[in-house]
């Protein structure tokens, strides 16, 4: 019996349609999920809080988002805006502040009170060990001349099952 | 002249190496760069109003639940996600671990444990459920820090208290 022989001398030809078409969808999917506004957020260990509510940022609303690390260093959108070992004055920050004051809704600071203060709050996201007095320092600075926001949130974790015991190093 | 005739029509086909080469790149580079959503929480609080360069409020408010907190013992320094001791030579974030002790002041009555505070909280809250809070962090005879200032802002929320203030005065 004679076998068929093969007439044709080119290669065999893969069709690559398939895979570019599983490889686009990959590259929609992970277009779709990057979420570009966590750029404003650095990785830090959050203390956790029972009673936090999540977090669900307005893209509209103008709120800034602070950062401060175990050493202090401040940072906003990834850029260092104060360092305690090249102490500023907090001069950059307290620029950035009230740019962003300025730029908020205003309301006034008491029912019938002509004197207007921004009406958005501050995110002040810090690490667990961070020392309360830089926390204290930003908070300052809200309050300064041409920045005044009186609002602030402050980042937590959210998965405490029972409020912990401050004797157990208060944390969870 | 005799005009060439044109010749069989093959089938076109563009190389496609290129393509996929930029795709596998972008790919790689999506994977590479990706950081999911993480799920953040936020505990809201109020700076002060009524102090600095603003006017005094109309009317006088109640008298606000003053929560002072200290640190009276500062604790082992531990990695952040484990129980391993941390290396001051290494450096990087820390926690402090269970032996650190905290002292929570509401009036008369002083605590360590955040428990009952709540409890102390939640009766001042019942009380006078208009009334406001203030907490005030201190750095002696060890400095407080985030994660304490949470805590005491988490135990006034679970109480009730609407209008926390924090005070914002670093010593």
């Amino acid at each position: 019996m004679r076998l068929a022989k093969d007439k044709s001398d080119a290669p065999p030809e893969m069709d690559m349609t398939p895979m570019i078409d599983v490889v686009f969808q990959l590259i929609i999917f992970f277009m779709l999920i990057t979420d570009m506004t966590q750029k404003e957020l650095e990785e830090l260990y959050l203390p956790k809080a029972k009673v936090a509510a999540a977090d669900k940022p307005n893209p509209l609303e103008i709120r800034p988002i602070i950062n401060v690390l175990a050493d202090g260093t401040v940072w906003v959108k990834r850029e260092l805006y104060y360092d305690p070992a090249k102490d500023d004055k907090f001069n950059r920050l307290k620029e950035y502040l009230a740019r962003m004051a300025k730029q908020m809704p205003k309301k006034p600071i008491f029912p019938g009170s002509p004197l207007l203060v921004p009406d958005n709050p501050l995110l002040i996201r810090a690490d667990q060990s961070t020392p309360a007095k830089y926390i204290q320092k930003v908070m300052e600075l809200c309050g300064g001349a041409g920045i005044q926001i009186w609002k602030v949130e402050l980042a937590a974790g959210t998965e405490t099952p029972e409020l912990p015991d401050a004797g157990q190093g208060g944390k969870s | 002249m005799t005009m060439g005739s044109a010749a069989p029509q093959d089938e076109i086909k563009g190389d496609m190496t290129p393509m996929i080469d930029v795709v596998f790149q972008l790919m790689i580079f999506f994977m590479c760069t990706i950081k999911f959503k993480t799920l953040e929480g936020k505990l809201t609080a109020y700076l002060p109003k009524d102090v600095g360069v603003n006017t005094t409020p109309p009317t006088a408010p109640l008298e606000k639940v003053d929560i002072v907190v200290k640190v009276l013992k500062e604790g082992t320094k531990l990695q952040p996600l484990r129980d391993d001791p941390w290396d001051p030579a290494v450096g990087g974030p820390y926690r402090y671990g269970p032996d650190r002790v905290l002292q929570f002041q509401v009036g008369s009555m002083v605590t360590p444990s955040a428990e009952e505070l709540y409890a102390r909280l939640k009766q001042l809250h019942t009380a006078q459920p208009e009334r406001a809070a203030t907490i005030d962090p201190k750095f002696k005879p060890f400095s407080t820090t985030y994660a304490d200032l949470v805590l005491a802002l988490n135990a006034s929320v679970l109480a009730g208290f609407t209008d926390i203030t924090l005070k914002g005065s670093s010593e």
